[in-house]
Parts: structure tokens; sequence; C-alpha cells
């Protein structure tokens, strides 16, 4: 019971920030952003890149790591995406011809084997007799860090103020005298750092190899639908509960199950309540 | 003699893809007998979501289903092909509408959600419900084939194909096919018209059920092995959408055009770019043509004919 609980909630913290950078892109664009499990995946090889084949210091790597999402979300955005604006079935379809090319690159630089990652903090410490990775407990904490200090970013400074503007009514926005252009690149950028920093993680988690970015991507699918697309409490919500239903069913019953009743959950709840268990709240 | 003068190009069609296995080898023949399968897949897309906008992502979970009917009647029970085929369309017509409940109440990126979930949730369940049953992860194999020797399988796959092209050309130049398209366009148009839009839309996706399931299983029984991995994945979604996409959605032929362009597209890069690079290139033009034909390759074939032969206006043509 100890075990479920903590492994639970260790879990969700990840699939919160694994989904909150998935949504924020839905919020101000309104479109589905499916290369956002490449920022996952490129997270994770560059922090590979960096720590186990040039041996650079871990701090600096995981920085290197989130830098390289931002690039990739800002040139998604920049290259592929604005263009399209407005026609959000065209972005689905052009961002996952663009996960699966970049799922082919990197085939082509790492060979399609799997790579294991070293943990960030090696060590297992022990909560109520429960054995916890140190790793996966600070997966947790700074998922925790990282989703506050988003919350206080787009409460308390002005570009945040602007993205929740822009997502609220990009015409009034506009209005108002913001580039709802720019604030789109901003949250891109900021989306893929979200889920290079996520991706670090989740690959020592599992491990690195060229189709992980499926799983996340449908996991943040399934946060987001269930919390209800563009609201970020409504995805920390939806994220316990998806991260307590595959603890359960990994303990209880069998780990490969998990995934069946995440998809069940995503259908069930898309034919219920179409617009997730919390509406659309504020971003 | 209408009917003939409108199909003229596909009687032409046929008349050189039936004249091809006097003139090359066996081993391209198996290249034209895969983009024959890719182009029933990608029609069977087009009918639903090319033509009534509901776009899917589970494509693979019908096809799947088709697949997966026919192997285990057969692996298990040697139940005769004639038997098992048939059955299989039948259940992937019933796993259609379960497809189709979503779509009552939603639309646009949701549906297209679902459609994914019920692909995901296919590819798990496969895996661990019952494996000896499925195969499990590894799925069935030595499944009996139709035809044997790549120009039996090339006529038999040309000829479905060809049939499923004209039938489904045919059918979206009545006003049926119109009003899917319509759907499309403007749903609630369609409905204050007064057309049943739920039954239009039963009907479509009825139709791409079928389709896809006489692909599907018609293709396992050319592999003569089914397995999770590699049906009901995203590079095969993947595959299927970008084949409709770059030949043009919407149009029956266009489908038929971008199956073929990937399959050669693929096949042409071999020599040059050896290994993993090859799918690499070929993800970039994809992606490239997309974003600056996203009407697809018939589109373009459309504009010069215009320019060219300038035709009379064509009053069914949408």
């Amino acid at each position: 019971m100890g075990q479920i609980i903590i492994q639970g909630f260790l879990l969700s913290g990840l699939y919160a920030l694994i989904a909150v950078g998935f949504t924020m892109i839905f919020s101000v664009g309104r479109v589905l952003n499916l290369a956002y499990g490449v920022y996952i995946m490129l997270g994770g090889y560059v922090y590979f890149v960096a720590v186990q084949m040039y041996s650079l210091p871990k701090v600096p790597s995981f920085l290197f790591a989130a830098l390289a999402g931002v690039i990739f979300g800002v040139l998604t955005y920049q290259l592929l995406v604005k263009r399209l604006q407005g026609d959000a079935i065209a972005v689905e379809i052009s961002t996952l011809i663009l996960a699966v090319v970049m799922q082919a690159a990197i085939i082509v630089v790492f060979s399609p084997a799997p790579r294991s990652m070293w943990p960030l903090v090696p060590g297992v410490i022990y909560v109520y007799d429960v054995a916890v990775q140190k790793n996966i407990l600070l997966a947790t904490v700074v998922s925790w860090v990282v989703l506050g200090g988003l919350m206080v970013f787009v409460h308390k400074t002005h570009i945040g103020r602007a993205i929740r503007a822009v997502s609220m009514d990009p015409k009034g926005a506009l209005i108002s005298g913001i580039d709802p252009q720019r604030i789109n690149l901003i949250t891109w950028g900021l989306s893929g750092a979200l889920g290079a920093i996520a991706g670090v993680f989740f690959a020592t988690y599992t491990q690195l190899d060229p189709g992980m970015w499926v799983f996340p991507l449908i996991t943040a699918v399934a946060v987001v639908i269930v919390g209800g697309i563009g609201s970020i409490v409504g995805s920390l919500i939806a994220a316990h509960i998806i991260g307590f239903m595959e603890t359960i069913t990994t303990t209880l019953i069998a780990a490969e199950l998990r995934g069946v009743f995440t998809m069940l959950l995503i259908i069930v709840v898309l034919a219920v309540a179409p617009k997730g268990l919390f509406g659309k709240a504020e971003l | 003699m209408w009917l003939l003068g409108q199909l003229r190009w596909w009687l032409l069609f046929a008349l050189g893809m039936s004249l091809l296995p006097l003139f090359i080898s066996p081993g391209t023949l198996r290249i034209f007998i895969f983009a024959n399968f890719l182009a029933m897949f990608a029609m069977s897309w087009d009918i639903l979501s090319g033509r009534t906008g509901y776009i899917s992502f589970g494509h693979p979970f019908l096809i799947g289903i088709a697949g997966y009917t026919t192997a285990m009647l057969t692996y298990h029970l040697n139940w005769p092909l004639y038997i098992t085929i048939p059955t299989a369309v039948v259940t992937t017509m019933i796993g259609g509408t379960l497809f189709f409940l979503p779509a009552l109440r939603i639309r646009g990126t949701y549906f297209a959600l679902v459609t994914l979930a019920f692909m995901e949730l296919m590819y798990h369940s496969m895996q661990v419900v019952q494996p000896k049953l499925t195969g499990g992860t590894r799925g069935l194999s030595g499944l009996p084939t139709l035809v044997s020797g790549a120009v039996p399988n090339y006529y038999l796959s040309f000829l479905v194909m060809f049939a499923i092209g004209v039938g489904l050309w045919l059918l979206i130049r009545t006003r049926l096919g119109i009003a899917l398209s319509a759907i499309r366009m403007d749903e609630d148009a369609v409905r204050s018209s007064g057309l049943n839009t739920t039954r239009l839309k039963l009907f479509a996706f009825m139709v791409s059920a079928m389709v896809a399931g006489i692909a599907g299983a018609l293709y396992t029984h050319y592999l003569g092995s089914i397995a999770p991995r590699g049906i009901f994945e995203i590079n095969f979604l993947f595959t299927i959408l970008v084949a409709a996409l770059l030949g043009g959605a919407g149009t029956i032929i266009g489908p038929i055009i971008g199956a073929y362009f990937l399959t050669f597209l693929l096949e042409l890069l071999r020599p040059y770019i050896p290994g993993a690079g090859r799918y690499l290139i070929y993800g970039v033009i994809a992606l490239v043509l997309y974003y600056y034909v996203p009407k697809g390759l018939y589109s373009l074939f459309e504009r010069l004919r215009e320019r060219f032969f300038r035709p009379r206006p064509d009053p069914q043509s949408d």
C-alpha cells in the first residue's frame, strides 16, 4: 500500500511535467503538437551524449538538454507551424511527419539499438520502508519545482500574463498590443524546454531508443484529454489519476496492462465528457 | 457509354498495369504488390477522412482487426480462407461501428485522438490479453496464402485495388459521395438541408471499414504472418496518412498516386542511401511536399491538365 502511494506520486509528478509542456501549446495556439514526444527524446539523447560520450558534468549537460529543447521547439514553430496556423489538422499531420523524420534521424546518428542512461543520482533511500531510487525522487522534485516556477511565471510576469491573454482571446490580446506570434514562439520554446527536461528523467526511468517518443506523447495526450485540453490544473489532477492507475495496475495486476487502462480511460472520457473532466479552466 | 467515357483513364491504367509483369522482374513486382496494398489502405482512409473530414489516426486498428480475425481463424481452427476473409471483413465493419460511436459527439482534433487511443489500446492488449490466441508480442506466422508467387499475387492485389478504386471513385461522384464531402465543409449546413448526417457518417465509416477489412485480410495472407508491431504502430499510420495526403485527400485517385509515389520513392533511394538514412530522406521529402503542396500530387496533375488540355468544365467535379 505504501509502495503504491509513494510510487504513484513519483510517477505522477513526471507525467504532470510531460503533459504540461504539451497542453501549453494547445492553450496558446489551439493546435496539438504531435512532435512533442521528440523534445522528450531529444532531451534524453542530448544529455546522454554530453554525460556519457563527452563526460561533461551533469548540471551543464542538463542545461544543454533544455536548451536543445528550446531550439527545437522554436524551430518547429518558425519553420513549420507558423505558416499552417489556423489549420489544426494540417499542424497535427505535419508535426506527426516531423516526429517520424526525427525518429529516422536518431536512428541514423545513434543506430536503432537502445541505450541505457546512468541515473542522475545513483542510490536508493528508504521512505517508510519503501525503497525509492534517488534518481526518481529527484525527477519528481525537479518536476514540481519546474511546475511551480511555471505557475509563478504565467501568473506574475508580464510575458506570462501575455501568454494567458493569448490563450483566452488572441484577437483581444492583439488589440491590447500583444504580438500573438511572438507569444506563440515563446510558448513553443518553453514547451520544448519542459519536454526536454522531462525527457532526461524519462530516459533514466526507462531507456533511450528511437521509438521512445511515442509512449510519452500518448501519455501526454491521455493526461490532457482527461484533464481537459488547455487546463494546467486539470492536467495536474489527470496526471495523478493516470499515474496512480498505472502504478496500481503495475503492482497489483501486470506491468504490461498499464497502457490498456490508460487508453480505455481516454476512450471513456472522450465518449462521456468530450471536454475532459475539468473543462476549459484558466491556463 | 457515358460510364465508359468516364472510366477511360481507369481502363488505360488497368491495361498498362496488367502488361507490367511481362517487362519487370519478380523483385520489382513485389514492390508493386506492396504499393497496391498501400493504395487500398490509403483509399480506405480517404473515403472516411479525406471525404468527411473526420481525420482517423486509427486506421491500423481496423486493418489489424481484419488481419487478426482471419489469422486466428485459420491458425487455430483451420478454417478455409473463403470463409475467414469474409468473416474478417464483417468483424472489421463491426469494429468500424465502435470507431463510429465517438464521431457522434466529437469532431476534429478530439476525434483524431480517440482513434489514436483505439490503435494504442489494440497494440497493448494484443500483447497481453490471451497471448495464446493472438500469439502475443511475436504474433502468428505460417498462415496460409491465397496464391503463391510474385505474378499471381501481383494480379490479385492489383485486381482488388482496381475494383476498390473504381468503386469508390464512382461512389464519390454520386449525390451520396458529394453529400459526404459536404460534411467536411460544413456539417451543420448539411444537417440543416434536411440530410441525416448520422446516417451519412455511418455509411462512410462502414465503407471505409469494409475496404480496410478486405485489404487487411488479404495483406495478412500475402505476408503469411501478423504481429502487433508493424500493424498497430505509428509508423504504419504515418505511411497510410502520408500516401493519402501526398496523393491528394478526398479524391480516391490521389491515394493511389500517393501510394505508388511513396513506395517507389523508397525504392529509388535504395541504391544511393544505404540503411536507415533512406527513411530520413523519405520523411523529409514527405514533409516538404506536404508543406508546399498540401492538396497533393493529384492537384498538380489537375493543374497541368487544365493548362494544356483545357477540358470542358465538368459539373460533377467538386
